[in-house]
């Protein structure tokens, strides 16, 4: 089953959110429920990345390259990045996959590749 | 709405203290009330953010009033991530301005120290956006990093351009007192020679060890009160003039513009606005570098610099002590240190000190208009302070 | 008959190679040298040791008690096999690290002391003493421990240590972490710094004397702060002990 991260579209005005409010942003709509999902686009663009050394208690590999990108429907995310030499503007396709565990949760978010 | 002024300041030392938070907190609130010469407030804000998380101290306002023996004077703490302290300022102007109260009290405070180095750098992730951001280890270093890498695309910042904010805060604090780091460090020391990379180890590619600020405990106080009690306590007439504030999307990805720190220009706006004053009148600003980035696009973005040239300003020398517009003369963050709660407060401190003409080697000339910048989170809450000599 | 005693008691030592002495630029533009010290200038080292013995938090008072256990068996000829490096800037002591070699090819390093705090003086310690093991004298592996949080992380994290948690380490006797030559080529760029051969200057000012340390840890200064601190990582609350025990 193909996993996705979601975009929350507002009933009245169509405008996008990426992550969810509670409230739109564009026309102040604040019914409840009143969002649909929308899958995020899985291929974009990098927009800026780092390699992180000093990481959170969580991980045990001794770094962790994290980017936003700029997906093909507009919106932007943040991310895991797995690729060798990242470099701004590089094409890139996301999978959801397991991005943080602690004790007893696994928490699924999008993991960049090399297109 | 009334004036208000400092009537009494006060700081410990930045560094790691190993006392319990609220003496932490209490020791800059009595050298304060010593520096006024009152002997009670009205009411007391306190600014902390990790009591509760890394201390199992919270409601530390209502344990330090009473630590003060202030009872029964109000309390509260305030909480607003790395800007606690010119927030819990601001609300203490609040209550002056408003006729609520004569005489407030506003302490910052912090103990980070307590726990380990990695145990505090999960606290400041905690910030992050929470399905957005902190599921995928991105802490704070990691934003600044990324910020950083299209600063240097777009602007031509470049990793000297960053070590010259290190090494000229590095320089400023060794003259002062109460800055956390007293260690001159050189370019060559940090970029050029080959041992560089040891030296200056990568945290947040392309961030290094020496451009991230220090984990430090500590603590500041400064005392607002009416222009009335000013003149009764004979102290000089520093007036916090200015303050602003604005927010900006949780998430860094949904910033309009990723380079732009849209909340700092807006804050500075309403700051300089509110205090009649424009950003070339300033004479000494004291701007959040907890990341060496942060100082060069602060001093652009309140208006100090155009968009864009404030590495240019830093490599002519202009942000330096006696240049044109002197920034961070205590060492900012990046040397006086970083106890969350009370920076903006020390950075206020640092402010009054210039203003007074009390702050020795570290003085800037002739100082009459002072201005803070408190950064909250990565950018998503800036609280912008500004302090007015008057004869 | 006292000679003959001494000879038994005393190990019979191996051919070890001189470790050559570099010299690295730290953060404040000042120069370290990292030389070998042998027995004759121990007596000069133990003074500055001493006093950390009772700096009772970040594990400065177990690891200098060891480490002065551990020179004063150099010299006294009770050790097999130990070497012992500092590193100076000018002649002011910044570090001292040791550890002996337990056959040809396993090391066992002992301890990295950085008398000097801010400058990652104790990573360039730590490097050198790598070095040492096993570009310069040739072993497949170093084993490992750490007493500190710090030193976990800088060394088993950060170089991905092996475990060997079969092996006892003579450090009491706790499980190893062992840095093997593949370890130890994939973070060349980052274990073998320094630049050799240090300017002859240099080299004649560290080697002519050995002077106090200018910044070393120190006791907290409040004595009782600690006791009203409650969760007290950082073992300050035993001064309060000590005091109570008649102590200083």
């Amino acid at each position: 089953m193909e996993k996705n991260i979601y975009a929350y579209k507002c009933k009245r005005c169509g405008h996008l959110h990426y992550p969810y409010r509670t409230i739109c942003k564009n026309c102040g709509q604040n019914d409840h429920n009143e969002f649909e999902i929308v899958p995020l686009a899985k291929k974009g663009k990098l927009l800026t990345f780092t390699h992180l050394y000093t990481l959170p208690a969580d991980y045990e590999t001794v770094k962790l390259t994290l980017g936003i990108v700029e997906l093909d429907d507009g919106m932007r995310i943040t991310g895991q990045l797995k690729m060798d030499e990242p470099k701004i503007g590089m094409k890139v396709k996301g999978e959801v996959e397991v991005v943080r565990q602690d004790e007893y949760n696994k928490y699924l978010g999008m993991v960049f590749y090399k297109i | 709405m009334r004036d208000v002024y400092v009537v009494g300041i006060g700081i410990t030392s930045f560094t790691r203290l190993e006392y319990p938070l609220v003496e932490i907190a209490a020791y800059p609130g009595l050298m304060a009330l010593r520096d006024s010469g009152l002997d009670k407030v009205d009411h007391l804000y306190v600014a902390n953010m990790g009591g509760g998380r890394i201390n199992t101290q919270t409601g530390l306002a209502s344990a330090l009033v009473d630590h003060l023996s202030l009872t029964p004077a109000g309390a509260e703490t305030i909480e607003n991530g790395p800007a606690s302290g010119a927030s819990a300022i601001k609300q203490g102007f609040i209550a002056v301005a408003s006729g609520m109260h004569d005489v407030v009290m506003v302490i910052g405070a912090e103990r980070m120290r307590e726990v380990n180095n990695l145990e505090a750098t999960d606290f400041v992730a905690t910030l992050t956006h929470p399905h957005a951001e902190y599921i995928y280890g991105v802490t704070l270093p990691s934003l600044a990093g990324m910020f950083t890498r299209l600063y240097m695309e777009k602007y031509g910042v470049t990793s000297r351009h960053l070590g010259m904010v290190a090494v000229k805060n590095h320089a400023n604090a060794m003259d002062n007192f109460y800055a956390h780091l007293h260690q001159p460090i050189t370019l060559e020391g940090i970029l050029d020679s080959p041992e560089a990379a040891t030296n200056n180890p990568m945290v947040a590619d392309p961030l290094r060890f020496f451009d991230c600020c220090p984990v430090s405990d500590g603590g500041s106080c400064v005392i607002l009160a009416t222009g009335d009690i000013l003149k009764k306590l004979n102290k000089p007439m520093i007036r916090l003039a200015g303050i602003g504030q604005a927010t900006d999307t949780h998430a860094i990805h949904e910033r309009q513009e990723p380079t732009d720190l849209l909340a700092v220009r807006e804050a500075a706006r309403k700051s300089f606005e509110m205090a009649g004053v424009k950003p070339k009148d300033v004479d000494v600003a004291e701007l959040h570098d907890a990341f060496t980035i942060l100082e060069i696009v602060e001093s652009e973005e309140v208006g100090f610099f155009k968009k864009g040239e404030g590495h240019i300003a830093l490599e002519k020398g202009l942000t330096k002590r006696g240049g044109k517009i002197p920034i961070n003369p205590s060492g900012g963050l990046k040397a006086r240190g970083h106890p969350v709660g009370a920076t903006g407060v020390a950075q206020a401190h640092e402010i009054v000190l210039q203003l007074r003409g009390e702050a020795e080697k570290r003085q800037v000339k002739n100082a009459k208009i002072g201005f803070t910048c408190n950064f909250g989170g990565f950018g998503n809450n800036v609280v912008c302070l500004t302090f007015i000599k008057e004869k | 008959m006292s000679v003959d005693l001494e000879k038994i008691l005393r190990p019979v030592e191996n051919p070890m190679p001189p470790f050559p002495a570099k010299f690295v630029t730290l953060a404040s533009g000042d120069e370290m040298v990292i030389r070998q010290v042998e027995r004759d200038e121990i007596p000069d080292i133990l003074p500055y040791v001493e006093p950390l013995m009772h700096v009772e938090r970040d594990f400065y008072n177990i690891v200098a008690s060891r480490v002065y256990g551990e020179l004063l068996a150099y010299y006294m000829y009770r050790v097999q096999d130990e070497y012992v490096l500092i590193a100076q800037i000018g002649t002011e002591l910044a570090a001292i690290v040791n550890g002996r070699i337990v056959n040809q090819d396993i090391g066992m390093s002992y301890h990295t002391m950085a008398l000097r705090r801010g400058l990652r003086i104790g990573a360039h310690a730590f490097a050198a003493k790598m070095e040492y093991h096993i570009d310069i004298m040739k072993q497949k592996e170093v084993l490992i421990v750490a007493e500190s949080p710090i030193g976990f992380r800088r060394w088993m994290i950060e170089y991905n240590l092996e475990k060997r948690y079969h092996i006892q380490h003579e450090l009491g006797g706790v499980p190893s972490w062992a840095l093997t030559k593949e370890l130890f080529d994939k973070a060349r760029e980052s274990l073998v710094v320094g630049r050799r051969p240090v300017p002859k200057e240099l080299l004649d000012k560290a080697k002519a004397s050995i002077s106090p340390p200018s910044d070393p840890p120190t006791p907290p200064e409040d004595l009782l702060a600690a006791t009203r601190s409650l969760y007290d990582t950082t073992g300050t609350a035993l001064i309060d002990m000590r005091k109570k025990l008649g102590g200083k």
